[in-house]
């Protein structure tokens, strides 16, 4: 019996490591150790040997057992490793570039509002919006520019004709016209009409002038507008806020000055400059970046807010403007091109 | 505006101020300095007028002349040698002596050149800074005398600041004006000019013979109307002093009579107008309309052609002056000149605008007219002139002066206390201070009264100037301007939070873009205003008319964009057309739509996606296509709080979509609308661009972007298994697939009923072709039944299934595919 075990040890040796598929495999493992297998024929022969043997016989079937067990395994690792290399093919070349398109961009002028307004959001300030077909009463007269300001004149300023209604866009009075706005001041207006103080907002959005386009005028481009409204709101919190505004987006080396201006909806009004050693148009000379002042009692009492009772401060920056900084761009028409050598630059 | 600093000295003291000084000073004053010039001559010590005796060729140098040079009572005859050619004996010249200092920090010494000794230095003006002009000796005319200091002859150095008015502070258009400001800031006291002539001056006799009376047909438009005679005069040039400042500030010296009329706009900010008194017909000035038609060649030599809102200054015959404007050629004062009506007189600010607007004729008299001129210093400005004209160009005064329209009277008083202003400021300033700044304003402290907690309240007394000053915040402004804006201490930011949301439209923007970003799309922003004749082709011509500006500035953009695809198409071709590879491109902004006879103002989100014909790549992907535009076009709908799995799609008809590859969804109220698919290919190619372009867009007004759902509850559901079952059906092609699912979908769950429910009903399988008859298609559909009470059996699953086939085929428009 000891001989024949051996050669089924040595007839297993040989024949395993030669199979290849799980098949053959299957079909292997039962003619060693299946119901039918050479081991169970020999194990079944043990019935028939003196009882003195048996144990000594019975150890020998068990330790061919797990020898062969143990090819069987090896067998079965193999094939199955043979298996999963088969189903994954070749190594990749993990050098290869994507074929899929890259992550798109964000538009240089909306990287920066968006900067605005999380700066913004920080202080506060919720984003507010409003349309860019206007009317003369909330881009004009509400705030305080009288109707033969030059500002008004259709040399400046796009009008739509007279025929022409607006579906969501309401007129105040009704023989004014429509226009297209010519800042972003006229959310205040809208947001003070439709809310009460307190309120501390901020508008980006398209605005429009009549200009010839080069290199720094463009017929459209874009504000980003800031109310605040409020009990006891003094200039010195405006200067407070511009200062965080401009240290937030520009870095702790950035100077603000107030310069007096005039703006028919502040009052008192100043023009803000700009200087930041980092950045290489502003570090030697100051650069006017934004208008501001205290809200004009004439506006809040157009809106039928107290003058006694609220106070607050408005401001305005021009975005492509701050971008072009900020970037170092020098060309507005480059925002409005949308070649993606430029627009891929920022994100 | 330009402002001479020699000027401004007049009236406040800047010695020993720079430049820069005075430049922060006006910056901080509220004033944008825009420039700083230089002109005239700077101080030059030792250098003096000089004649050329003698001119002997260098004996060692070709291009060298030795000169003898006579400097007069400064030092004789001198020896100098000169490079330059126009050195002829004769010619008196600048003469820079061994000492001098010219500009560029360049000492003159007694030297030898080339052997010869030179005893100074001949100049040109470039060595004297008085322009680029070095090509030879500056050439003194007038036979200034020998010996006499350069200083002496040539123009004074001045320094010309050019800044900018705001329209607030027309006071600031007149020297006088910069200069109470400067006084102001600087505490200087302000010296006026010292004005001569009084009424009792004028020879009592009239000259009724060259004007009799003013006759203002138009108060309203003229308020005052004030006319001088002055006899006798002699026209000529004015004097050096009047030339260099009317010359500094870039006005052209004309003659004594009409220099000293600008000196005096130019000092008070009110305009003079001079006539020439013999030319007027008739003895009657008359201030009226022009009428219709009427016409006057004005100074400049144009004939103008006036209509019946205009006011004109007419003689008896004729219109003579554009009220406020400019004077005519017929009436103006020439060389041969003897007598003078000098007008001043006030206009109302919207009529000379509207004027001078409609004939597109500015002059600096009708600048300052619409901007604001103070009625009270019309008198004094008058008799400064006189002055002026008298001095320099002789005559008398006939009579007394005409008026025509009273005084407008001004009174205005503002009350302020300290505690006002320091609450506005939100930072203390001592009341001492406040009062003194505006009292250096000319704002007299009229009245002084306590007050219990609030310190004085002051009552100021507004000058006539300053219409821009009308409440007490205008005097908080005036306050910080001469305590420094760029003093306003340091603050942190005080932010009490208010909890309000953004507006529903910034989150939809927000959603849009970071899908659209991170699918790859490049953000674009493109121009609102369109041509014409492509929002005619994209839309229907008719509505496209609804979206025209009235005044639009270029031909190629006169109309609002109806879409937003153009521009991402421009965008395209631009980038093909530089060998940019761009593929996926967007853009969210507003776009216009005309609907029920309205314009309505939309949020949109336009994207298209366009391979290039000949992409490339080692590994290649599925191509977009319809489904994938369907795709965005769901996930955009989403970011506003719509369900468009929800909505049915329709064959888009609009042009510039493909038909039978495009789709449109509507909502029947009109808030929104939804177009994508592929682009026509005839349109696109139209453009210049090649291949299939598939895109889309998406409108909807901003009041009806969803704000957020409101919390929603939870639902139960069932933890038994699904049953599921495969359902394909023969249509004809044409049938809508949703038509199809929603009849199968109702008939599963008529046929289920309450005893199970029918979870989905999804198409999985399109087919058409083989095995098929002609014009027919199969629709597979997966079935998902399910309890929430029990594990559904076989049996009662294939009862309902049966029961569904039935329902679904009895009409006999669809069949199951065996």
């Amino acid at each position: 019996m000891q001989d024949q075990l051996s050669a089924l040890l040595a007839q297993a040796a040989a024949e395993l490591p030669a199979l290849t598929t799980r098949p053959e495999f299957e079909a292997a493992k039962a003619r060693y150790v299946g119901p039918h297998g050479a081991l169970t024929a020999l194990m079944k022969q043990m019935g028939a040997l003196p009882k003195e043997q048996k144990p000594v016989a019975g150890k020998l079937i068990n330790e061919t057992k797990g020898q062969l067990q143990t090819q069987l395994d090896t067998a079965l690792a193999r094939i199955e490793a043979a298996e999963i290399a088969a189903q994954l093919g070749p190594a990749v070349d993990v050098t290869l570039p994507s074929p899929d398109a890259p992550p798109g961009t964000r538009h240089p002028l909306t990287l920066v509002r968006d900067e605005l307004c999380s700066i913004l959001r920080k202080a506060g300030f919720v984003i507010a919006d409003g349309p860019e077909v206007e009317t003369e009463y909330y881009c004009f007269d509400a705030l305080n520019t009288p109707a033969d300001h030059p500002a008004r004149d259709a040399q400046d300023t796009f009008y739509l004709p007279d025929g022409v209604r607006f579906g969501n866009v309401a007129k105040k009075n009704p023989g004014e016209k429509y226009l297209l706005r010519t800042h972003t001041s006229s959310v205040q207006i809208r947001t003070m009409l439709a809310g009460k103080p307190p309120i501390r907002i901020v508008a980006p959005g398209r605005v429009y002038r009549r200009d010839t386009v080069d290199a720094t005028h463009s017929a459209n481009f874009h504000q980003i507008e800031g109310l605040y409204v409020d009990r006891g709101v003094t200039v010195r919190d405006l200067k407070a806020l511009l200062d965080y505004i401009f240290a937030s987006l520009l870095g702790p080396d950035t100077k603000v000055r107030f310069r007096p201006h005039y703006f028919g909806y502040t009052e008192p009004s100043f023009e803000v400059d700009l200087s930041a050693r980092h950045l290489p148009k502003v570090n030697k000379e100051w650069v006017e970046i934004c208008g501001c002042g205290m809200v004009d009692p004439l506006v809040f009492e157009g809106v039928g807010y107290d003058t006694d009772v609220w106070s607050g401060y408005a401001f305005g920056i021009g975005l492509e403007r701050l971008a072009m900084m900020l970037y170092g761009i020098d060309d507005i028409r480059y925002f409005y091109q949308n070649d993606l050598r430029f627009l891929r630059q920022f994100s | 505006m330009k402002i001479s600093r020699n000027w401004l000295q007049t009236y406040v003291d800047l010695t020993g101020r720079s430049a820069d000084e005075i430049s922060r000073a006006i910056t901080f004053l509220g004033f944008e300095v825009e420039g700083v010039a230089l002109t005239g001559a700077p101080k030059l010590e030792q250098l003096v007028v000089g004649e050329i005796l003698t001119r002997a060729k260098h004996p060692n140098a070709d291009k060298l002349s030795v000169c003898t040079v006579d400097i007069g009572p400064a030092g004789g005859v001198k020896t100098i040698v000169c490079g330059a050619s126009n050195c002829d004996p004769g010619r008196r010249v600048p003469v820079a002596l061994p000492g001098a200092v010219l500009p560029g920090n360049f000492t003159i010494k007694q030297s030898q050149i080339r052997g010869q000794l030179s005893d100074g230095m001949m100049c040109s003006a470039k060595e004297l800074a008085l322009s680029d002009e070095a090509a030879g000796l500056l050439v003194l005319d007038g036979s200034p005398a020998l010996g006499t200091p350069i200083n002496a002859v040539l123009p004074p150095g001045d320094t010309v600041f050019d800044i900018e008015i705001t329209p607030n502070r027309p006071d600031c258009l007149g020297h006088l004006g910069v200069a109470r400001e400067l006084a102001a800031w600087f505490k200087q006291d302000l010296v006026y000019p010292e004005v001569h002539f009084t009424p009792e001056h004028a020879d009592p006799a009239p000259r009724p013979d060259l004007l009799r009376a003013l006759h203002v047909d138009a108060p309203e438009d003229c308020p005052l109307y004030t006319a001088t005679v002055i006899t006798g005069v002699k026209i000529g040039r004015s004097p050096a002093w009047l030339q260099q400042r009317l010359s500094a500030v870039g006005l052209r010296p004309v003659n004594n009579v009409v220099d000293a009329g600008n000196f005096v706009m130019l000092e008070y900010n009110q305009p003079v107008h001079a006539f020439d008194a013999r030319k007027l017909s008739g003895q009657t000035i008359l201030v009226r309309r022009a009428a219709p038609g009427e016409k006057i060649t004005t100074l400049d030599k144009h004939e103008r052609t006036l209509t019946a809102d205009m006011l004109v200054i007419a003689d008896a015959v004729k219109p003579v002056v554009i009220a406020g404007i400019m004077g005519g050629e017929n009436s103006g004062v020439s060389a041969d000149t003897t007598d003078l009506v000098l007008e001043v007189a006030h206009f109302r600010r919207q009529s000379v605008r509207a004027t001078a607007k409609r004939l597109a004729l500015a002059s600096d008299s009708s600048y300052r007219y619409e901007r604001g001129v103070d009625p009270h210093s019309l008198e004094e400005a008058m008799h400064r002139c006189i002055d002026l004209i008298l001095a320099t160009a002789g005559g008398t005064v006939a009579g007394p002066t005409l008026k025509a329209g009273g005084d407008v009277p001004w009174q205005r008083e503002i009350t302020v206390t300290p505690a006002f202003i320091n609450e506005r400021l939100g930072f203390t300033l001592p009341a001492t201070e406040m009062q003194a700044a505006l009292e250096r304003l000319e704002l007299e402290t009229v009245r002084t009264d306590p007050t219990p907690d609030r310190g004085p309240a002051w009552t100021f007394a507004i000058p006539s100037w300053r219409d821009d000053l009308d409440r007490p915040i205008d005097l908080v402004e005036e306050v910080l301007r001469l305590h420094g804006s760029d003093q306003i201490p340091a603050a942190p930011v005080t932010a009490p939070a208010l909890l309000a949301e953004d507006a529903p439209m910034v989150a939809f923007n927000r959603r849009v873009t970071d899908h659209l970003v991170n699918q790859g799309f490049n953000e674009c922003i493109t121009y609102t205003l369109r041509p014409a004749k492509e929002a005619a082709a994209w839309i229907a011509p008719a509505p496209a008319a609804d979206l025209a500006l009235a005044n639009p500035f270029v031909e190629d953009q006169s109309h609002l964009r109806p879409t937003l695809i153009m521009g991402l198409l421009d965008a395209l071709k631009l980038n093909r057309s530089r060998g940019t590879a761009a593929s996926r491109l967007f853009e969210t902004g507003r776009m216009f739509l005309g609907r029920d006879g309205q314009t309505w103002e939309c949020a949109a989100v336009a994207f298209l996606i366009a391979e290039p014909p000949d992409k490339r790549s080692w590994l290649q992907r599925e191509p977009a296509d319809f489904s994938l535009a369907k795709h965005h076009m769901t996930v955009i709908a989403a970011a506003a709080g719509l369900d468009f799995s929800r909505q049915p799609s329709v064959p888009a008809t609009a042009p510039g979509w493909q038909e039978g590859q495009a789709a449109a969804i509507n909502d029947h109220a009109g808030h929104w609308a939804a177009r994508f698919g592929l682009l026509n290919l005839t349109f696109v190619k139209s453009l210049g661009l090649e291949g299939k372009i598939y895109a889309g867009c998406f409108a909807i007004l901003p009041e009806k972007i969803a704000a957020p759902a409101a919390r929603r509850r939870y639902a139960d559901f069932s933890l038994f298994p699904a049953a599921l079952r495969d359902l394909a059906l023969v249509v004809d092609a044409a049938t809508p697939a949703a038509d199809v699912q929603k009849a199968l979908a109702k008939a599963a769950r008529a046929a289920a009923g309450n005893s199970f429910a029918i979870e989905s009903v999804t198409v999985f399988d399109l087919y058409q072709g083989k095995g098929l008859p002609e014009g027919k298609k199969s629709l597979a559909f997966s079935l998902v039944f399910r309890s929430s009470t029990r594990t559904l059996t076989d049996d009662e699953v294939n009862a309902v299934f049966a029961q569904i086939q039935k329902a679904i085929t009895a009409d006999g428009t669809l069949s199951v595919r065996a």
